[in-house]
């Protein structure tokens, strides 16, 4: 039996004629790219590295600890000595890990647009700077804001499962699930739009990691030298630099803890890190804008 | 239909005036923006994309103002000059995104990422990171991301820069493509007349941010009352038989040119030929080329429009 010769159609060009997105559905585009990014998926080994040992370092320590809190209750004696942290606690100590993963992670959403000239390509599409760098630090936010709260949910979940009557103690404890998640939105917040701002004056990811580092240990070290060896309204203004100290306090306030020994009102830092946070976006936006446009 | 109108455009940096009350109109088809470095097409294209705001006048791209809404960038694609495609990322990958970017649903940014890849000529190697691409390779990718959302014009900065020149002719063969079969209008600008002649239906030419000239390609380059004689041998036997009719013929290199032909003067130079014993090789009217255009003294600025055909 004889077979037909092969034959190659050439098709051409085919015009697209279907629907075409709106505005949101671009910035979606945008967000997804960010979170793929953030996360290193789609990219080599050694883009997952970094985002996923910082995510871990700031997830699994609540992990071990409500595993050997729930080995610890079988042993009623033991159970009595050990103590799960608190709420803001675990704040305090994820704000490392957190705060590193905004600083080594963040700039790439953003650098290496710029390093390669992507960012003339950006401005040449529906969209404009502001949907662009908005997209992009949501899709960071989004990540940064899960990995604080996920442990906050673990802690929240292991705590109603052990109570003696989950559902009465979910009735006399449900303010705690806005209260994290508010604190960890203003985490999150602050240190994704400190991060992206620092990348959008270079386009090295290591300066720019370098320059959120900077902020954030120096700023530490020098209000602390406020707070602790000097007195006055001065040096209690200059505390205020110690950005991860008046977050900490930040986080406390939200959840109602009683007044620490600090200079300021709980409040006065919460306020403090969401005027920052906003001062920060604006600067990013304006300076998204001039690279864009140009 | 006009495409693209340009009034009064004037911008400035510093001290530098790029574009000095430009005016014009693009139509249809492939045309090239035509100048040399400094006259101001890369701005002019910016300003087109809304990337650059002009310091007086207005851009109308798609009939829509390009300081307002960004929308009717969902219709328009761009090319720039300079480096633009990120070097970790897959030209299938890349092409997608900015097809959704763009305006496209999922799929079928998708689909058309690898249907666009494969008219540019690099369905096999859409897989590969960008930063292993040769130059070329890179130049079809901006033009393919430029394409990707089926855009009704395009502007293209410099689209053969960097090329050899086998590249920068395959490079011009592809733009003919598109504009001549996939019917999506094309702006080039590029400080190479060749490529404009080759390529292009229209052109509007750009001198120190002012338009010199603008108009069809054709109409440019239109035949003169001059003939052309490119002879092999016995070029200046030639030149004294003419001379003896009283024809004025000017040797121009190689060849001969003689102006203000008209109908007697052909059976002279016939005459001429046959006296001198040349090797006659080519016998043509003369035409200008884009080169005249540049060297020809500028007649004043003026409102310019075209459509090509």
């Amino acid at each position: 039996m004889s077979q037909a010769p092969a034959t190659i159609f050439d098709l051409g060009y085919q015009p697209y004629d279907g629907a075409r997105t709106g505005r949101w559905a671009r910035r979606a585009a945008i967000w997804r790219d960010g979170i793929r990014i953030s996360l290193g998926l789609g990219r080599g080994t050694g883009a997952k590295i970094a985002p996923w040992l910082l995510l871990t370092l700031a997830l699994v320590p609540m992990l071990v600890l409500v595993v050997i809190s729930a080995v610890m209750s079988e042993a009623q004696a033991a159970a009595e000595d050990f103590e799960l942290p608190s709420y803001a606690d675990y704040y305090e100590f994820a704000m490392v890990p957190l705060a590193l993963f905004a600083a080594v992670v963040a700039p790439l959403l953003l650098c290496p647009d710029r390093r390669d000239g992507v960012l003339a390509l950006y401005g040449a599409r529906p969209i404009t700077p502001a949907d662009y760098v908005g997209a992009r630090w949501l899709a960071f936010f989004t990540v940064a804001a899960c990995a604080a709260w996920l442990p906050e949910a673990v802690l929240f979940t292991w705590n109603a499962l052990d109570a003696r009557s989950p559902g009465s103690w979910l009735t006399d404890h449900w303010e705690i699930p806005p209260r994290f998640l508010v604190a960890g939105a203003m985490v999150a917040a602050l240190t994704t739009t400190l991060s992206l701002f620092a990348a959008s004056f270079t386009t090295r990811r290591a300066y720019a990691s370098v320059g959120t580092l900077a902020v954030l240990f120096i700023g530490s070290a020098v209000g602390g030298i406020a707070e602790n060896d000097f007195s006055g309204r001065v040096a209690d203004a200059v505390s205020l630099v110690a950005l991860p100290q008046a977050l900490t306090e930040a986080v406390h306030w939200v959840f109602g803890d009683e007044t620490r020994d600090r200079p300021f009102d709980g409040a006065v830092y919460a306020g403090w890190v969401a005027v920052l946070t906003a001062a920060l976006a604006l600067g990013l936006l304006r300076q998204t804008r001039s690279l864009v446009r140009g | 239909m006009a495409l693209v109108h340009a009034r009064g455009l004037t911008k400035s940096y510093g001290p530098v005036r790029a574009l000095d009350g430009a005016t014009f109109e693009i139509g249809d088809g492939i045309t090239g923006l035509l100048g040399s470095n400094g006259a101001g097409k890369s701005t002019t294209l910016r300003i087109f994309m809304g990337l650059t705001d002009p310091d007086a006048g207005t851009a109308e791209v798609l009939g829509q103002d390009t300081r307002r809404s960004p929308e009717y960038r969902a219709r328009v694609g761009y090319a720039p000059e300079h480096d633009c495609l990120p070097r970790t990322v897959s030209a299938a990958e890349f092409l997608a995104y900015m097809g959704e970017v763009s305006g496209l649903p999922r799929t079928a940014a998708r689909l058309r990422a690898s249907d666009v890849l494969r008219h540019v000529g690099l369905f096999e190697e859409r897989y590969r990171p960008m930063g292993t691409y040769s130059t070329g390779m890179k130049q079809r990718v901006k033009l393919a991301q430029a394409l990707v959302h089926d855009p009704l014009v395009a502007f293209l900065d410099e689209p053969t820069a960097g090329l050899d020149p086998l590249g920068r002719r395959e490079m011009l063969e592809l733009i003919r493509r598109v504009g001549r079969e996939f019917g999506i209008s094309i702006v080039i600008s590029t400080h190479l007349m060749g490529d404009v002649e080759r390529t292009c239906d229209a052109v509007v030419v750009l001198d120190a941010g002012r338009v010199l000239r603008a108009g069809a390609v054709s109409g440019l380059t239109d035949e003169t009352e001059a003939v052309l004689v490119d002879v092999a041998d016995g070029m200046e036997a030639l030149a004294q038989a003419l001379a003896r009719r009283g024809l004025d013929a000017r040797v121009d290199g190689s060849r001969l040119l003689l102006e203000q032909v008209s109908g007697t003067d052909y059976d002279m130079l016939r005459d001429a030929i046959v006296e001198s014993g040349a090797l006659l090789y080519r016998l043509a009217p003369e035409r200008h080329t884009l080169a005249d255009v540049f060297a020809s003294p500028r007649t004043g600025d003026r409102d310019s429009s075209l459509d090509a055909p």
